[in-house]
């Protein structure tokens, strides 16, 4: 999949955050987006997933492969989000974190690939754990594997890795960037860190400095 | 020698502020618990040929109404959570909540009875009818009026209480997020509101829930104006043995009460045992995402959010709107649409009574001041610990029925020499409104954080500077509300007011519900209108008094 962005007005109750942007992101890429604080990169993932709030305004498309997503749904755009924070759903189970992005079907394959995805993460033992117990690598990487799980054709990483301490940002900034490009999935990052744009660079293949 | 420990002063005043609100709390349900001691009483309870069908219509009406409440206010915030209509729900929940039940009952007696504003709207054109017939419309032996006047006033409670969670900083905030992660990965709105928020959300509302059932299950003054009459409601039933002149009689009411209380109790067991079923849990990560077909389900999403966002409204103004007009109905034959004449005459007669408003005005601001006092003191003091244990039993008034409340209430008044006195009615009214305040307040003073104090006292500010001058200006608006509140719920009491006070001291409640068995229309509209018009106006200043501060514009002053 290829996520293109053709943004000639991007608003927030008529304040103008992004004007003629144009990013397209290949397969298996993720594009950075740097700028300060308030410059609207937020509200611009927000508006490609279709989650910002109703004063956000859009013009321009939003396209997949070349189909136009920004009329749809969030749920039938594909795009996935990262947020800063895990968001894990603390009245679920790991287990059952990971289950809710799996899409329906027979419980067996479902149990199966979940348990796949615990031992990809080196957390079997932690399947039947509440997620408040898990150290905060831990539980960003149960909720990068929740956001794969659900198969997204895009995604979205607002900071996902701010709050976490060098050495395991490190890690997992490696471990996300080889992850998209195997699975072929574009990704748009926003991030404050210099670090994020080289290693984009080098583990992924295609990047460009926008926002 | 070692030296003697002085508790901290905290500790102290925590412990205060506990035994001045336990000990009541305590006396009171021990009181309750001895007077359904009498085993002869239960017999002749068991025996009345009444009950049977009463507790029926009891535990119907309040299991009925409860579910119902629950669902339609489920269904209310899976729509308005989160969107852009949220903050405006949010704003018209307060007039809502100060229309106090039972003008609320009365008001809509007004609009669905035989001779009510609906029926004359669709006659004698659409209906052919001349005079009003005989149908059950209210007072319906089934019970479905009060059904309805309940749901009508527990909605927009529920709603209240799970706002004052969604509003929270922490929470609140993280659901919404977590909202849009789930449709991320692919669910539906409500799909996603019902796996993500609403169970994260049920538990909080457990307090609430519960005593929307206790309400429900016991009910009396909202039943005396439109519940079944033969045979009322239990609890009905229950309040006329407990206020006959004869002591067995009461004896008797007493053992209805409890007998209430315990076939409550068991029904909430069976729901709290429903609850959680595995079953539930599983479905949660189903992966089932929620269908939207294209163009049904476009026109069903449109009526669905104009519903969700006018219906419960609409129908408080078409309540008030039958109130209004007829409190200065003169001649109103039916099937007129409009009275024939209009009259002052109810709001005159309302007025010869300024000295129960003006009674009913002070009471409730007596009771919601100390209240909010008590649980201002107490979440500052408490250690989280205290609080834990505390809660059950601040939440005693709202856990056990009414009917069983004031019966151990009376028996401690007439131990402590208060029975009949004004003294006595305030401390009954702040013991209804405790509950209420705490759960009211506790949302935004927990959710406080605790960072500021530590800030304030590193830049050199003690205690009482930081309360004042920081902490209590910035949780004004939650201040302000749990005051109005607490006045709400002070002003809608009636069990009470008519046993503590002894009928000595009126409240316009107390005078609206005896108004409803008479046939002055224009002056039972006039006085509903009065017991609304109080607690709205408080709700009016206190949201004023609570508004976010406005700051000059950049570069002003």
């Amino acid at each position: 999949m290829t996520l293109s962005l053709d943004v000639r007005h991007l608003s927030v109750d008529g304040r103008t955050l992004v004007r003629d942007l144009r990013i397209t992101v290949p397969p298996g890429s993720v594009h950075t987006l740097m700028g300060p604080s308030g410059c609207g990169k937020s509200t611009l993932l927000a508006a490609v997933c279709g989650i910002a709030a109703p004063a956000v305004r859009l013009e321009g498309s939003v396209t997949l492969d070349g189909r136009p997503i920004d009329h749809l749904p969030t749920p039938q755009r594909g795009v996935g989000i990262l947020f800063q924070d895990d968001l894990l759903f603390a009245h679920m189970t790991v287990r059952e974190n990971l289950l809710f992005a799996l899409p329906a079907g027979p419980r067996p394959a479902r149990e199966a690939a979940v348990a796949q995805a615990l031992r990809d993460l080196e957390l079997e033992a932690f399947g039947a754990a509440d997620p408040a117990t898990l150290s905060g690598g831990q539980r960003a990487r149960v909720a990068l594997m929740r956001a794969l799980l659900a198969r997204p054709r895009a995604l979205l990483l607002d900071e996902p890795l701010a709050r976490l301490d060098a050495d395991l940002r490190q890690r997992l900034r490696i471990q996300l960037f080889t992850t998209l490009r195997q699975h072929g999935i574009p990704a748009l990052l926003v991030t404050h860190d210099a670090q994020d744009v080289a290693d984009a660079a080098r583990l992924t293949r295609w990047v460009e400095v926008g926002a | 020698m070692t030296r003697l420990r002085l508790p901290h002063p905290e500790t102290v005043a925590a412990a205060l502020l506990a035994a001045i609100a336990g000990v009541p709390l305590l006396a009171v349900a021990w009181l309750a618990l001895a007077a359904g001691a009498d085993v002869a009483a239960w017999q002749r309870v068991l025996a009345d040929p009444q009950w049977p069908q009463a507790l029926a219509l009891s535990l119907a009406t309040g299991t009925a109404s409860t579910v119902l409440s629950v669902a339609l206010a489920a269904w209310l915030l899976s729509r308005l959570f989160a969107t852009a209509h949220w903050q405006a729900a949010v704003r018209v929940l307060a007039p809502m909540l100060a229309v106090p039940h039972v003008a609320m009952a009365i008001g809509l007696v007004l609009l669905l009875a035989p001779s009510g504003w609906i029926l004359r709207a669709f006659s004698p054109w659409a209906t052919g009818l001349d005079a009003p017939p005989a149908w059950p419309t209210t007072q319906d032996p089934w019970g479905l009026g009060l059904v309805l006047a309940l749901v009508a006033k527990e909605v927009p409670f529920l709603l209240w209480a799970a706002a004052s969670q969604l509003q929270r900083g922490d929470a609140g905030a993280r659901w919404a997020r977590e909202l849009q992660v789930a449709q991320s990965l692919g669910y539906t709105r409500a799909a996603a509101w019902w796996r993500v928020v609403w169970p994260q959300l049920a538990p909080r509302l457990a307090a609430p829930i519960l005593a929307v059932a206790a309400y429900g299950l016991t009910v009396v003054d909202v039943a005396l104006v439109i519940g079944p009459g033969s045979p009322p409601t239990a609890a009905v039933l229950a309040w006329q043995w407990l206020l006959d002149a004869d002591e067995a009689f009461n004896a008797q009411g007493a053992a209805a009460a409890w007998m209430l209380a315990l076939a409550g109790a068991a029904l909430v067991g069976l729901a709290w045992r429903l609850r959680r079923r595995p079953a539930r849990r599983a479905r949660w990560s189903d992966g089932r995402r929620g269908a939207e077909a294209p163009t049904l389900s476009r026109c069903r999403k449109v009526a669905s959010e104009v519903f969700a966002r006018h219906a419960w409204p609409a129908g408080y103004l078409a309540v008030m709107a039958a109130l209004a007009v007829a409190s200065v109905a003169g001649n109103w034959p039916f099937p007129a649409f409009w009275p024939e004449r209009w009259s002052l005459a109810g709001w005159r007669a309302a007025a010869d009574h300024a000295g129960t408003i003006g009674f009913t005005l002070g009471l409730a601001l007596a009771a919601a001041v100390a209240a909010l006092a008590w649980a201002v003191m107490w979440l500052e003091a408490a250690p989280a610990r205290w609080d834990t244990w505390m809660r059950p039993l601040a939440y005693l008034t709202l856990a056990l029925p009414a009917l069983l409340w004031v019966v151990g209430l009376h028996r401690l008044a007439l131990a402590a020499g208060l029975d009949g006195s004004a003294t006595g009615l305030w401390l009954a009214h702040t013991l209804a409104v405790l509950p209420y305040a705490l759960i009211a307040l506790s949302p935004s003073y927990l959710g406080f954080d605790a960072r500021y104090r530590h800030l304030a006292e590193t830049l050199g500010h003690r205690r009482a500077a930081f309360l004042l001058r920081v902490k209590w200006p910035l949780l004004r608006a939650g201040l302000a509300s749990t005051l109005a509140v607490g006045f709400a719920v002070s002003v809608a009491q009636y069990l009470p007011t008519q046993f503590i006070g002894a009928g000595r001291h009126p409240t316009v409640t107390t005078e609206a519900v005896a108004l409803a068995a008479g046939g002055q229309r224009a002056l039972l509209a006039a006085t509903a209108w009065v017991q609304w018009l109080l607690p709205v106006i408080v709700f009016a200043l206190a949201a004023w008094w609570g508004r976010p501060r406005r700051f000059a514009a950049r570069g002003g002053r």
